[in-house]
């Protein structure tokens, strides 16, 4: 039984390129951050053609088809307009510049929503594809993240279509015409998806370890949304209530968006500043607990 | 490492502990620690002090009963688990095939899955589309099966497609997982053409499989792998014989202490 250690001559592969990777064993460390981003950025198309292919996945059994990426928004808004407009009736705002505020905020919400609850989940229901390819794990709620803004794009229409219909209806109310302070909104959304895919990343492992963090994410984003100036304005908080603006990682960004979308106004410093540091402390504390966690969840899920 | 080796596996133990828990939930662990009480776990030694070279171009069978730690090894080689000792060293670009259809998604026709199971393993979109038709000429599958979504296709058609992306692959490694005994007598000698064809070009393949003739066909060196250990190491037939006997007999080399 035992081998005599000898081999037949080997052939020659000619495309052979030496590629030398060393697994060894690790202790909730990162591993070296420059392969990984590498790898990260290799494969980023990965990332962009499953969001592509899920979110077609997702309406072929729909007779509406793409056209519920247009009712889904045009259906939530109207729902929480009533809900405001009930609760609050006679408020101080008129009514268009409410509905306004509560589109965009609301898309802008659900846009950041959707890459934290289904980032959450892409880890545990990826179980074949983590158990049996090896690539960065982090693709899995980046692809999350992606989808999530291909389905936040067509409310953007949605919402100029109301808007314009709404100037129309109501021609006394003030809505902004075109300025170049909505160069900020690329600015905004970019801060809101680095914000959304970093907390994605926190409860995608937490949902490794604990499977019931995905239910309480159900709860959890519902408080969050009250908590953040989408259903109420920024302006209208007083004293001590000013700090949920910034407690509150899409505090800055829903704050921001209320400026510039439905008041047309720049940003200030104090908001600039707040979006950029919810977008970098959530990538950066994100990053940290999930990519120095990834190469236990083979063996956790 | 030496420079014709493609893998090197010193001294490697994978352990990993299983919740003996229903469900690892919140509440139970909110409950564990208010009693003070420690997860109960079971420790499972997957891989234990192996050490095996593998040298580049070599065809390498797997052998060994359910339990063995055969995928594991698979497993970790290609970068999945991580060691708990010891260290692999791989040199060479590694594509995977331990389980058929993986990164599929049903609902998708079989040219959308080309590309979302091809870009799983690593292939890029320009590489892909210049393999699809390549693709599904390899997996013969009937006309226009390849538009319709994969959850109408037949077990068969459905190995068939997801062997067929996993070989496009030009890698210098590759791990085959008992992927072998995707579809009918007919496709099952054209995946060992496709085999034989990767052999010649000097790849290295890790072939694991209960297909004994699997083993003494296509491989040229074969190790037997029992709980864990390496029990043996050696030409393909040796290895086959005396896995059989013990198969038959239940037990093992006597020199199986010492390795």
């Amino acid at each position: 039984m035992a081998w005599d250690g000898t081999l037949t001559p080997m052939p020659v592969n000619e495309n052979f390129v030496s590629k030398i990777q060393v697994f060894e064993p690790h202790r909730a460390s990162l591993p070296p951050l420059i392969p990984y981003l590498k790898e990260f950025w290799n494969r980023r198309s990965f990332a962009t053609e499953l969001a592509r292919f899920n979110d077609k996945a997702e309406y072929l059994d729909s007779r509406l088809g793409k056209v519920w990426l247009v009712l889904n928004p045009l259906l939530l808004g109207f729902i929480y307009y009533l809900v405001v407009t009930i609760i609050r009736p006679g408020g101080s705002l008129p009514g268009l510049t409410r509905l306004d505020h509560l589109l965009i905020g609301l898309f802008t919400f659900y846009f950041a929503q959707n890459c934290v609850t289904a980032g959450a989940l892409s880890i545990t229901m990826g179980g074949r594809l983590i158990l049996n390819q090896a690539f960065p794990r982090a693709l899995l709620p980046f692809s999350c993240a992606i989808q999530a803004f291909q389905q936040f794009l067509p409310t953007i229409p949605v919402y100029i279509f109301v808007l314009l219909v709404g100037k129309w209806a109501y021609p006394t109310t003030q809505v902004p015409g075109w300025t170049w302070n909505f160069l900020w909104i690329p600015f905004i959304l970019i801060c809101t998806g680095l914000t959304g895919f970093g907390l994605a990343l926190v409860f995608a492992t937490l949902n490794v370890y604990f499977r019931d963090t995905n239910k309480l994410l159900t709860y959890i984003t519902r408080i969050w949304m009250y908590l953040s100036p989408v259903l109420w304005l920024p302006n209208s908080l007083r004293g001590n209530m000013k700090v949920l603006l910034y407690i509150n990682p899409l505090g800055p960004v829903l704050n921001a968006t209320s400026r510039v979308w439905v008041s047309g106004e720049s940003l200030n410093n104090s908001t600039i500043l707040w979006c950029i540091f919810w977008a970098v402390a959530s990538i950066m504390v994100g990053g940290y607990f999930f990519i120095s966690r990834e190469r236990d969840f083979a063996i956790r899920i | 490492m030496p420079q014709d080796l493609a893998i090197r596996i010193e001294d490697l133990s994978i352990t990993y502990k299983v919740s003996l828990e229903a469900k690892r939930t919140l509440k139970n662990a909110v409950m564990r620690a208010s009693l003070k009480q420690k997860e109960r776990t079971r420790t499972i030694e997957a891989v234990k002090n192996l050490t095996l070279d593998i040298p580049h171009g070599s065809v390498l069978g797997i052998v060994g009963s359910n339990g063995a730690g055969k995928s594991t090894l698979m497993r970790s080689i290609a970068g999945i688990l991580s060691p708990t000792e010891g260290r692999i060293i791989v040199n060479g670009k590694i594509s995977t095939l331990l389980a058929l259809g993986v990164g599929f998604n049903p609902a998708l026709s079989g040219r959308d899955n080309i590309v979302l199971g091809g870009l799983a393993s690593g292939l890029n979109m320009e590489e892909i589309s210049n393999k699809t038709d390549e693709i599904a000429d390899f997996a013969a599958l009937p006309d226009g099966f390849i538009d319709l979504p994969v959850r109408t296709y037949s077990s068969g058609m459905y190995g068939r497609l997801s062997f067929a992306v996993a070989v496009s692959m030009t890698p210098d490694i590759l791990l085959l997982d008992e992927a072998l005994s995707a579809g009918d007598a007919a496709f099952k000698e054209k995946s060992f053409e496709r085999m034989r064809q990767l052999c010649a070009e000097a790849r290295t393949i890790l072939i694991v499989s209960h297909a004994l003739a699997t083993v003494t066909d296509l491989c040229d060196i074969a190790i037997w792998m029992h709980k864990g250990a390496l029990v043996a190491k050696g030409k393909p037939e040796e290895i086959v014989d005396g896995y059989l006997k013990f198969l038959n007999v239940g037990s093992l080399p006597s020199n199986y202490e010492d390795m």
